[in-house]
């Protein structure tokens, strides 16, 4: 039953911690605390459901259309409302995110309203036993596409030209501007792929689970928390934050009972805010 | 001369104009009786306060095509007015207070869910209004001492009776069961009258595990589930909860010989989501399409399921059944009141004993329907009664595993 137990929490740890890269990438390089992340994952569920439903597109395919879509909506929302006050005080930038997710929600139940719907996917509950453990599938691909984008993020951000000038923006704006980087456009770019991550988090999710236009508010809570832990200005940040929340909750639901899987989520993140303030791989603060 | 003229040409249109002014609201003079409702239109509980919404719309609908409600030898039609409570409580018991006091609406018809139902009918008895409310269940609502309100969902504690009852014959026999209810008034209530009724029947509860309203991940309950070697498995959450359990029962392999639900199973979001997974998964409610009543505004079940389809495009269940219950009793009490006094039409609503599409409505002291509920089950795309059992309908029991369907 151990077994079981953290096989579940593993693969739900790899879920978490593709919902929370977009989210650590955007506040490493910005300082933006992007409340609305949540609700980019709502949005990349539901352009995996409608492309599922109308088109009959198969979510693990739709996959990078969804996140190109929702890179673009990412973009233009940075290079023309966010920049304009992304200088300003970080409470600024929140209350900014805050009203957009407000805005996206509500646009959201309008449309869509608030029936619960699921990508009904013909393989969506396959599973395979492993040591007498049982192994669902579709999680176990939503956890290796999650360790595929952190390895291709990584990649992006230490070899190419692209994530040099993210991580000098980054880490010195000034000498940035000064070597010719665009820092308005690198911006829009960060922003574009963190909310392209949080699609493909939600293109995940709606496989997984039912979906509907409110489920983002807890998920900008939980990549919260799994940003803090991991730590801030590392790719491996969240991944490592991911795993450990994973794991954590399912032990610890198991040991007390289900009701206190918010409790103990939020009590590692505070020992994680006492003991070691700057998450555990103790990247820049 | 001309100037004359002119003016005559204006006054004309004005003076038909006043006149028609005067003349209007002797042609309205239809008298109306104002029910009032705060229930959601948005936010969480928005899906299924939609059922109430259209139901309450087309109960009301019905009573003035066929003539009204009769109030000393005058014919009254009803007027609905309602307001959005955006699934919040505070914002209910407001909305609520402002229907009495600024629309001045004559009656209540309550909202959806237990948590927004207490509130709302503290104050419903602050203005001595009555209330009669198809959407809260929890025995919380009728132990206050509340006079005005009265509910038609029957009493949360004994949700699962017949369930269990239903269990009890079965072979073979799920001696070792789980109760798992979300932390929310209602389902506490069932959970805790669930496990004290279980013993008494011979079941042994080895798992009674409460869980977070909303929680999407079910995984580590059905690991203990699996582990535990559970054999009935009965959960009293909300649709997307349902949803998510199923799902999660599958992806982890776990066949217990019952899974009984109580939101969720008889709902078309339910099957639609799930697709043939939803077969053979067992549910409960205080009614069933199935059922054969005679109607107070419908002429029978039957055509109230038909009628309904046709209209709204979808099928109905409790939620839906027990609001026009509610919208009926209005009607009867107010009519046996043979009047419009608040406190005449709530002795009236306490005298009930009505026979509608929902069953024979009659309440007890504390304003709650007596009632039971039954046991559904989904077979092929349709929600079956398989408890108290009609003809030309059996249970497949125990589920089929999920690696034999």
């Amino acid at each position: 039953m151990l077994t079981q137990v953290i096989i579940n929490g593993l693969l739900k740890g790899g879920l978490y911690a593709l919902m929370a890269m977009g989210m650590s990438l955007i506040w490493g390089v910005m300082n933006i605390i992007n409340i609305a992340h949540g609700a980019f994952i709502m949005l990349g569920a539901y352009l995996t459901y409608w492309l599922f439903v109308s088109l009959g597109l198969d979510p693990f395919v739709s996959l990078p259309l969804s996140m190109a879509l929702i890179f673009l909506l990412g973009w233009l929302l940075q290079k023309y409302l966010i920049n304009l006050v992304v200088q300003a005080d970080i409470f600024i930038t929140l209350l900014l995110t805050f009203g957009i997710e407000l805005l996206i929600n509500n646009l959201a139940l309008l449309f869509w309203t608030a029936d619960v719907r699921k990508v009904n996917v013909s393989y969506g509950a396959a599973n395979f036993a492993v040591f007498g453990a049982t192994i669902p599938a579709v999680r176990l691909a939503a956890f290796v596409l999650a360790l595929v984008i952190s390895a291709v993020l990584f990649y992006l951000m230490n070899r190419s030209r692209l994530g040099r000038a993210i991580r000098a923006t980054s880490q010195e704006l000034e000498a940035a501007k000064l070597s010719g980087v665009k820092v308005g456009n690198i911006y829009a770019v960060t922003f574009g792929i963190g909310t392209a991550l949080a699609a493909a988090a939600g293109t995940l999710w709606s496989i997984l689970f039912p979906i509907s236009p409110t489920m983002g508010g807890i998920l900008t809570l939980k990549s919260f928390v799994v940003t803090i832990i991991g730590g801030l200005g590392t790719m491996l940040g969240p991944l490592i934050g991911g795993l450990i929340l994973g794991v954590v909750e399912a032990l610890g639901t198991n040991l007390f009972g289900s009701t206190y899987e918010n409790l103990i989520s939020f009590s590692i993140f505070l020992l994680v805010l006492i003991f070691k303030p700057r998450g555990i791989l103790g990247g820049r603060g | 001369m001309r100037q004359t003229n002119r003016s005559s040409w204006f006054s004309l249109p004005l003076l038909l104009g006043a006149l028609l002014l005067i003349a209007t609201p002797a042609f309205a003079a239809a008298k109306t009786i104002k029910l009032g409702c705060a229930i959601a239109f948005t936010g969480k509980e928005s899906r299924t306060g939609k059922y109430y919404v259209d139901a309450y719309k087309y109960a009301v609908e019905k009573i003035n095509a066929a003539g009204g409600v009769k109030v000393g030898g005058q014919s009254y039609q009803l007027e609905l007015k309602f307001y959005d409570d955006k699934s919040d409580p505070t914002e209910s018991s407001r909305l609520v207070e402002k229907l009495i006091a600024e629309d001045k609406v004559d009656f209540l018809l309550g909202p959806y869910s237990s948590g927004i139902t207490i509130p709302d009918s503290i104050v419903a008895q602050r203005y001595r209004m009555p209330m009669i409310e198809g959407g809260g269940a929890s025995g919380k609502i009728f132990d206050k001492g509340n006079k005005y309100i009265f509910g038609t969902l029957p009493p949360a504690e004994d949700y699962f009776a017949s369930t269990l009852e239903f269990l009890k014959d079965q072979q073979p026999l799920a001696k070792k069961i789980a109760i798992l209810y979300a932390d929310d008034k209602f389902d506490v209530s069932v959970g805790e009258g669930t496990k004290a009724k279980a013993p008494e029947l011979g079941f042994d509860v080895v798992l009674y595990e409460k869980y977070a309203e909303g929680t999407s991940d079910f995984s580590s309950i059905l690991t203990k589930i699996k582990s535990e070697g559970v054999q009935a498995v009965l959960v009293a959450g909300h649709t997307e909860e349902s949803i998510n359990f199923v799902t999660q029962a599958k992806e982890l392999n776990v066949s217990p010989y019952y899974l009984g639900l109580t939101v969720g199973p008889t709902e078309a979001d339910f099957r639609k989501a799930l697709g043939k997974d939803a077969d053979y998964i067992y549910g409960v409610a205080s009614w069933s399409p199935d059922m054969k009543f005679k109607g107070a505004i419908f002429k029978d079940n039957a055509e109230f399921v038909k009628d309904f389809e046709a209209k709204f495009g979808y099928d109905p269940d409790y939620h839906a059944a027990s609001a026009i219950a509610d919208v009926a009793v209005f009607k009867d009490a107010i009519e046996r009141a043979g009047s419009l006094d608040k406190e005449k039409v709530r002795d009236a609503i306490a005298a009930t004993n009505l026979q509608t599409i929902y069953g024979t409505v009659r309440f007890s002291d504390n304003g709650q329907i007596k009632g039971t509920s039954v046991v559904l089950q989904n077979q092929k795309d349709e929600i079956v009664q398989v408890y108290p059992s009609l003809e030309g309908a059996k249970a497949v029991y125990p589920i089929p595993p999920w690696d034999k369907r």
